[in-house]
């Protein structure tokens, strides 16, 4: 056992440890693999001095540069576009009509060139704001086939099939070391998308922008938009697939319809999928074998191409489902997987360190969430019949019932997951009745879910702290050292190996971590084991008697539920059939038959 | 002017017909499996190449027999295809794979195609002739064009309404988990869904090959135009792309009389957006209960 004497806050156990903790992921170490390659390709023709290969390769950088955002856009954001190259077509387009046909300077065209790219994005994400997955591909996908359509009749304007032919010889005429200031862009252009992408997906903004994509719900109750996560990361990816056009320009000095047919917008997603998506090194791989590969070897065949572009990523999807960076990362992260067990996460430990020097507090009379004559229908069958529920402040307020009694129902309304039929409900006094679900999760509610949204993809710390970033207020001292024992402790760690009744404890910290006042439990014990439900139960009376939250919570195990609950509430076909305190529940007719097997019978 | 105008409308009809039996032909596989394939334009296409190569010129005999072998000849394929688009699903968690793989078959399929016929657009001699409708010659092709709709239409429903197989599918698509624990052999019966869906497009493409452009590049306009039908109509709504794509057929053959050909594909992009939008279930689909 490991001990982490070091933690400001005292000795705490939270996991066990049997070897050495590898990291989580190669993210770090991809990157610079990452920049080493571009520099390959950016610097080495040059040195070189083939001018073949120099052209050849400063369209292999921008494509790489184009991928990257593609990677971003398609995994981190989960947002499936098959129209990428219509955007860089887009800004290309726009620059060279402002620059080549009506003389502005160029970086003022290469400006509107952006413009028209962002553009392009807003018109992806608007669909985007109401569909998902293959709706979106469609869309995507028909708009990367219209572009050159657009391009070769809009003739007035784009001079058609002809293309427009440009020359920047300010930016092609070589500076330093026989390089112009276009190619330095070009070499380096790559490696700050790849920057970009690491520092998004370590942000705030990435976390968000990831747990919106993979789970809305989830989502939506930690006061995250989602709509507006698919706009900024259709936004960010639209301005750096945008740059990329613009160093296509002076690159390959002309612009055609046939440039920027669907074949490109393939290319990048084709190229992130033979690589490896999501990994940070993919894109460079995916665009070394998927576009380099088939132009040295078939040089010569270009209808070959298409054939080698689909036939690799088809292959891909086959033998290497996460690409080639995905499976050698997959086997680095298999022979080092740590956390996992009984003992992957304990929260005795740390429980016992917050505990010290608190007072302990009862339930005030105060009315933290009301609920008035609350119904919710799902078609016919109604979920919550005329509910009228009072949970005061800092109480433990049990909600029991059997399957299908409309706990979880009644939960969704006043997380604001879904809408209430008539009726309505408070929050702290604040009419809730018809507000967003990330409204009233910033009016510092948190909740659980049944089948707990724990994302394999993220480290178990990085879990945890989605909890911090959904955080309203400043944090408290005891909750930032919480934190900081956590991170340190399951920084590494992978979230795949949690049990079931583990993942619940997460997602239940997660609350904690976020300070919400008011918590939802959904079926918090279910699979936890017999310790691990003593632990639980101390919490939740920690939780409420030592840090004054108020909850609200659902579950089967009605032992455990009479052990900590404060007032309790039967539900039966949606309707309350008894509620007060449980020695007085616990008496009433109305719920005797619950009670089978159970000692308070 | 009025006579123009129904000529379109008729011409916009039987155009549609073939979208909406291409929208068919996605629900079926997406009941069962949840997959839509991006590759089903190329696979429509291929069904009029096998009109241009085994029955171009040949009498009615032939002709219905032909029908019959490129209509199995396709649904092999795309059984083929399914069981390919499948194999991943099997374990991994990522079910997003048969997003990539029908992609990467569709750019296989036109990439052959190209290779091997070049980038020309092949016509058909048409075996039905043509016939007069309000004073204009109308090829028959148009017409086989509606019958096919048709003709699939109360196929399907009888297929999938009366026959055991039929019902099995139908079971797949309301509750996957509850079907297999059923016991019903759920890779079969998805495999069977491809291969009907590969009879569908096969025997449309040919035939309506003497009226459309059979050409290595056309497969996804088509893709795209019955997709837009699908969506109009309600995904997993057959009887909603009754509707939804004769509407795609007429709107894009207005736009090629009043805008120009050229706008066909954009007219249809702007209808899928404009339904995505503001009824993304579908003229004809219902809203489904959301799982929290």
């Amino acid at each position: 056992m490991q001990a982490n004497a070091n933690v400001q806050t005292g000795p705490v156990t939270m996991a066990v440890e049997s070897k050495p903790k590898g990291r989580f992921n190669s993210d770090l170490t991809q990157v610079w693999i990452g920049v080493a390659l571009i520099a390959i390709t950016g610097f080495g023709p040059v040195i070189l001095g083939n001018s073949y290969w120099i052209h050849t390769f400063q369209l292999v950088n921008i494509y790489i540069a184009a991928a990257i955002f593609q990677n971003m856009l398609f995994v981190d954001a989960g947002q499936k576009s098959f129209g990428q190259g219509a955007i860089l077509g887009l800004a290309a387009y726009g620059a060279a009509i402002l620059y080549g046909l009506h003389d502005w300077p160029f970086a003022l065209a290469a400006l509107g060139g952006i413009v028209a790219a962002v553009l392009g994005g807003l018109l992806f994400a608007l669909p985007a704001l109401r569909v998902q997955g293959f709706h979106l591909g469609f869309v995507t996908m028909s708009a990367a086939i219209v572009f050159p359509q657009l391009l070769v009749t809009l003739d007035k304007w784009t001079n058609g099939i002809n293309g427009i032919s440009v020359s920047v010889p300010e930016l092609t005429n070589p500076v330093v070391f026989g390089m112009s200031p276009l190619a330095i862009a070009v070499a380096v252009f790559p490696m700050i998308a790849l920057f970009a992408h690491y520092g998004i997906r370590r942000s705030k903004l990435g976390r968000s922008m990831f747990v919106a994509a993979l789970s809305p719900e989830a989502a939506r109750s930690l006061g995250i938009k989602p709509g507006v996560m698919r706009f900024t990361a259709f936004i960010v990816a639209s301005i750096g697939t945008g740059i990329c056009g613009i160093l296509y320009l002076p690159t390959v000095a002309f612009v055609s319809p046939q440039g920027f047919n669907i074949e490109l917008s393939f290319v990048f997603f084709f190229a992130v999928v033979v690589g490896g998506r999501g990994q940070m090194l993919g894109p460079i791989i995916g665009i070394w074998i998927v576009f380099i590969l088939p132009n040295i070897l078939l040089a010569q065949f270009v209808e070959y191409r298409l054939l080698m572009y689909g036939t690799l990523t088809l292959l891909a999807v086959l033998i290497f489902p996460d690409g080639i960076v995905g499976s050698i990362e997959r086997l680095r992260a298999k022979r080092k997987q740590t956390g996992g067990g009984e003992q992957a996460f304990r929260i005795d430990g740390f429980l016992a360190n917050l505990q010290s020097g608190k007072v302990a507090r009862s339930p005030s009379e105060e009315i933290a969430v009301e609920v008035r004559n609350g119904t919710k229908k799902f078609g016919e069958v109604v979920a919550v019949s005329a509910v009228d529920l009072k949970v005061r402040k800092g109480e433990v307020h049990g909600l029991i019932g059997a399957n299908g009694s409309g706990k979880t129902s009644l939960l969704n309304v006043l997380s604001g997951l879904s809408r209430l039929n008539s009726g309505s409900f408070t929050i702290n006094g604040v009419d809730a009745t018809n507000m967003a679900a990330d409204r009233i999760a910033n009016m510092s509610l948190g909740r659980t879910f049944q089948a707990p949204r724990i994302f394999s993809q993220l480290s178990l710390w990085d879990n945890l702290k989605i909890g911090v970033d959904a955080r309203v207020g400043p944090a408290s001292a005891d909750i930032t050292a919480l934190a900081k024992a956590m991170e340190e402790t399951f920084g590494q760690d992978s979230a795949t190996l949690l049990s079931h009744g583990q993942r619940r404890l997460v997602e239940v910290m997660r609350t904690v971590l976020k300070e919400a006042t008011i918590v939802l439990f959904d079926e918090p014990a279910a699979g936890l084991s017999q310790g691990e439900r003593t632990n639980f139960a101390n919490l939740v009376r920690f939780l409420s008697r030592q840090m004054g939250k108020t909850v609200i919570l659902v579950e089967h195990d009605l032992d455990l539920v009479w052990g900590i609950a404060d007032t309790i509430t039967v539900l039966e076909q949606g309707r309350v059939v008894s509620s007060g305190k449980p020695d007085v529940v616990a008496k009433d007719p109305a719920v005797q038959h619950m009670f089978v097997g159970s000692r308070h019978a | 002017m009025l006579s123009e105008i129904l000529i379109i409308v008729i011409r916009g009809i039987a155009i549609g017909s073939i979208f909406a039996t291409i929208a068919m032909s996605f629900n079926i596989v997406h009941g069962a499996t949840n997959i839509f394939n991006f590759a089903q334009g190329n696979m429509f296409i291929l069904g009029g190449f096998a009109a241009y190569f085994l029955a171009n010129q040949v009498g009615f005999g032939q002709w219905t027999l032909m029908l019959v072998l490129a209509g199995l000849l396709i649904a092999a394929l795309v059984t083929i295809q399914g069981y390919i688009t499948l194999l991943p699903l099997r374990s991994s968690v990522e079910q997003d794979s048969w997003l990539i793989s029908t992609v990467s078959v569709s750019v296989i399929v036109a990439a052959l195609l190209m290779i091997t016929q070049g980038p020309f657009a092949y016509s058909v001699q048409s075996v039905v002739p043509s016939f007069r409708i309000l004073g204009t010659r109308t090829p028959g092709a148009y017409a086989l064009a509606i019958a096919a709709m048709i003709f699939w239409f109360f196929a399907l429903r009888f297929f999938l309404r009366k026959t055991f197989i039929g019902l099995a599918i139908s079971a797949l698509s309301q509750d996957f988990d509850a079907a297999r624990a059923a016991g019903l052999p759920v890779r079969r019966l998805q495999l069977i869904s491809f291969a009907i869906s590969g009879l569908m497009v096969g025997t449309v493409g040919f035939l309506v090959a003497p009226v459309i452009s059979v050409s290595p590049d056309a497969g996804l306009k088509y893709v795209l135009n019955g997709f837009v039908a699908a969506v109009v109509g309600g995904i997993g709504s057959n009887a909603g792309t009754l509707i939804g794509g004769p509407l795609v057929g007429v709107v894009a053959m207005l736009t090629a009389y009043k805008v120009g050909g050229a706008y066909q594909d954009l007219a249809s992009l702007l209808v899928l957006v404009i339904i995505l939008m503001f009824r993304p279930q579908g003229l004809f689909g219902r809203v489904g209960a959301r799982r929290v």
